[in-house]
């Protein structure tokens, strides 16, 4: 039974958002394993051949639903600072107008457009960040306004077209990793990537391990370090092979690539920088946030601010996707996105949340709603399980936070830990180790 | 450690090596194939992908029906999606890769923006997939392979001389005063019905005959996002307000019904008498409008038949003949002519009603 307790404690984490967040990682596989299955059973063929799991599915999930993580990714940061942004979408909407206007109307070459678009992202956070910040005004009063001013603006500047952009802009949202070098059957670049993926994965764990024992704290088990590494490379590695084995032209997309970067350099600045620590201190507790000598005027500005910049490349890359930028772009983004955040374990009041969080959580919404197609039901209902799955998610949150028990993988477990209950049930939600090592994106 | 480490890269760079050289299954590129396929046709049983717009007008939902329906008689597999009611144009970009995920051998789409498919059509055409526009013409790709539709063009010249007939019925002789409503413009077909119409009453409004009362003639101005019905509400209480304080408008070219009863809400409830109102699309609350004497006439495009032809073309590219075509020069989507088969609307007012809607079940009854 101790070695259960070991591995429930070192494989899944011990502090309670990352139990968390690997009871929706969780939650995922077991998703994504129920649809594999069923559209299987549906078309009636074996499990390894549904088709929720087969390259192109994957490839197109990826292309799909990268707009919305990486909203997903900026929503996270102002959500943790206590506030939200309800612009998002008509933000992503009127720069990608301008933007495909640019290129059409000034014959901007592509490259220096999308910088214009980050810039104007950046004007627009700057406005927003201004108001929230300095003027004190409620972000969500200030967005609300940005939804409409934006929305409007996008109709004004677009006059409702739809306007095409060239092949080259396109490449950000429909695009994929080029072919190179020899022929291998696979896609070259995206092995790479997978390989070192799995390198990483393979780095990180060993460092953690370094650090705790030069902390003198006790490492987790051996075997446990092996087992987590393992699974973790036997999904990049399966993972890898799908992206880089579709049909030929297609590999892992660009947008992914756009992705999985900013995941990584916003994971490690909310996890290990100052900066961004701030953000977190001050959506746990502005006022003794400030007395500690965070600067909540400058913490509050950029999250806002960040987040336009994000909805700005949002915007671009579904423009790429979509080959045009048309009058309906970016309706409801906001809402997307901020389900993706809480679903992925942040909380309402703020303070908590990751990164990482969030991207399962906008996964297990895109999951759900490509298996759901994939079985061919109706747009109706896929909303009705999708609000109805929102709601579980977070109330089963609260509900186990209020119990002083932590998320779904500790209540699977509690019969077993009642047996060996040495330590009292709460003792595990305060922070009783340090930052353990997350899955990077 | 360190050694550790080395050898789990070394580990993983081999497993992936391994999986690699144990053959891959990449498809080739089926660009070069499909068209031997077209000519072989496909299997009798296999899945056909049905993608329409959100279901804002009772047309779709009747469109969706037929095809579930006709499919399943037809023999083959089908998967018929509407769009969500928010995200429209994210939602039909997902539902058609899901069908070409599915291996879907023919999908019809009744696109929800007309520029923003030109990806997904592609996609489909390079899995060996052929592409039917539905209604709505697909544009900017090469790779879209059918259009089916009622001839639009003809719907607007019909609409506008159906406004002229209505206008000189209740008025021996002008000047008539109008108001122009177009549809949505992000839809292709918007522009073809108010050109048509505008073909009919360019001529008459140059002589001074038709006068438009607010001289809002440009198609942006007229245009209602969306074609929703409040849009053209609020319009119409706008124009009532600015122009029509103690003026009488004689009539309204309304593109179709929904925002042809919109219309006609917002000026009763002025208490100001009904002028000739236009419409398309056969709604069942239009039809007893126009019994009631309301609006003035509406276009009866079955969709009954515009569905039957979609699917005769199905059945054609499954037993690998061409299907049959009747347009190959009016419809260039920007990067090709398309491939059409155009079908006749005809105008309905409340005189040939009973004649026209004779073999519709729904209609029929409402016209006794």
């Amino acid at each position: 039974m101790s070695r259960f307790k070991d591995l429930q404690k070192n494989l899944f984490g011990g502090t309670t958002s990352n139990a968390r967040q690997f009871g929706m990682i969780f939650t995922l596989l077991a998703i994504v394993l129920l649809f594999q299955f069923l559209t299987a059973d549906k078309i009636g063929v074996g499990f390894g051949d549904g088709l929720t799991l087969r390259s192109d599915n994957l490839i197109a999930l990826f292309q799909q639903n990268s707009y919305i993580l990486i909203l997903a990714i900026g929503m996270l940061m102002v959500i943790v600072a206590g506030h939200i942004d309800l612009s998002v979408g008509s933000v992503a909407a009127f720069v990608g107008i301008l933007v495909a206007k640019s290129m059409a109307d000034w014959s901007l070459p592509w490259p220096v457009a999308i910088l214009f678009g980050l810039a104007l992202g950046a004007a627009i956070g700057a406005w927003q960040g201004f108001w929230v910040a300095y003027i004190g005004v409620p972000a969500f009063i200030v967005t609300l306004a940005g939804m409409l001013l934006f929305r409007g603006a996008n109709q004004f500047v677009g006059n409702a077209d739809t306007i095409p952009v060239p092949p080259g802009f396109q490449k950000i949202g429909g695009g994929f990793l080029p072919e190179v070098g020899p022929d291998t059957g696979y896609n070259n670049l995206t092995l790479l990537l997978g390989l070192a993926a799995c390198v990483a994965v393979v780095w990180r764990e060993l460092q953690s391990r370094r650090t705790r024992k030069e902390m003198n704290a006790e490492p987790a088990p051996m075997w446990v370090s092996v087992i987590r590494m393992a699974i973790m490379v036997g999904v990049l590695v399966f993972v890898t092979l799908r992206f880089a084995g579709g049909r030929v032209g297609t590999s892992f997309p660009i947008s992914g690539l756009i992705l999985v970067v900013l995941v990584i350099a916003y994971g490690f600045y909310t996890r290990n920088t100052a900066g961004g620590r701030h953000i977190y201190a001050v959506g746990g507790n502005s006022r003794a946030a400030e007395l500690s000598g965070v600067k909540l005027r400058r913490v509050n500005f950029f999250v806002m601010m960040n987040m336009s910049v994000l909805a700005a490349l949002a915007g671009m890359i579904f423009v790429a996707r979509s080959a045009a930028s048309g009058p309906q772009d970016g309706l409801s983004w906001e809402l997307d996105a901020i389900a993706a955040v809480f679903i992925g374990g942040a909380a309402v009041s703020g303070g908590i949340g990751t990164i990482s969080g969030s991207i399962v959580g906008g996964l297990v919404m895109a999951v759900l709603n490509n298996g759901l197609q994939l079985l061919g039901v109706g747009t109706d209902r896929v909303q009705i399980i999708k609000g109805l799955v929102l709601l579980l998610a977070v109330a089963l949150d609260v509900y186990n936070k209020s119990q002083g028990r932590f998320s779904i993988i500790g209540s699977i477990t509690r019969p077993f830990r009642r047996e060996a209950s040495a330590e009292p049930a709460s003792s595990s939600a305060a922070g009783s180790e340090p930052a353990k090592t997350t899955v990077a994106g | 450690m360190r050694n550790f480490f080395g050898k789990s890269v070394a580990v993983g760079a081999i497993a992936m090596l391994a999986l690699t050289a144990c053959g891959s299954g990449r498809d080739g590129d089926d660009k070069s194939g499909s068209g031997g396929e077209a000519a072989k046709g496909f299997a009798a049983n296999s899945l056909i992908g049905v993608a329409l717009p959100a279901k804002t007008s009772e047309n779709w939902v009747l469109a969706g029906d037929l095809f579930t329906n006709g499919l399943k008689e037809a023999g083959f597999q089908s998967d018929v999606q509407y769009a969500g009611a928010s995200t429209t144009v994210a939602d039909q970009q997902a539902q058609i890769t899901a069908m070409v995920t599915k291996g879907a051998k023919v999908i019809v789409i009744g696109a929800t923006d007309a520029a923003q498919l030109a990806t997904q059509v592609s996609a489909a055409h390079n899995a060996g997939a052929k592409v039917i526009a539905y209604d709505r013409l697909i544009l900017n790709t090469p790779d879209l392979d059918y259009y089916v539709a009622f001839d639009n063009f003809k719907v607007g010249q019909l609409q506008g001389q159906a406004l002229l007939d209505g206008m000189k019925k209740k008025k021996a002789s002008g000047p008539y005063t109008v108001e122009l409503f177009a549809g949505s413009p992000d839809d292709n077909n918007a522009t073809v019905f108010f050109n048509g119409a505008m073909d009919v009453l360019k001529p008459e409004i140059d002589k001074g005959n038709v006068v438009v009362g607010s001289g809002q003639k440009d198609f942006k101005t007229i245009a209602i996002q969306g074609w929703k019905a409040e849009g053209a509400q609020a319009r119409m209480d706008q124009l009532l307000t600015s122009t029509y304080g103690s003026k009488t408008i004689d009539g309204v070219l309304s593109p179709n019904d929904t925002l042809a009863r919109a219309i006609i809400q917002s000026i009763k409830s002025r208490n100001k008498p009904v002028p000739v109102v236009t419409g398309q699309d056969s709604e069942v609350e239009s039809i007893k409008s126009i019994m009631k004497g309301e609006q003035y006439m509406t276009i009866n495009k079955d969709t009954r038949n515009l569905v039957k032809e979609t699917i005769n073309m199905v059945k054609s590219l499954q037993a690998g003949t061409e299907p049959q075509i009747n347009d190959t020069k009016s419809y260039n989507n920007n990067t090709k002519v398309v491939p059409t088969y155009l079908l006749p609307p005809v105008a309905v007012t409340k005189d040939n009603a009973a004649e026209a809607y004779a073999s519709d079940p729904k209609l029929a009854p409402l016209t006794k």
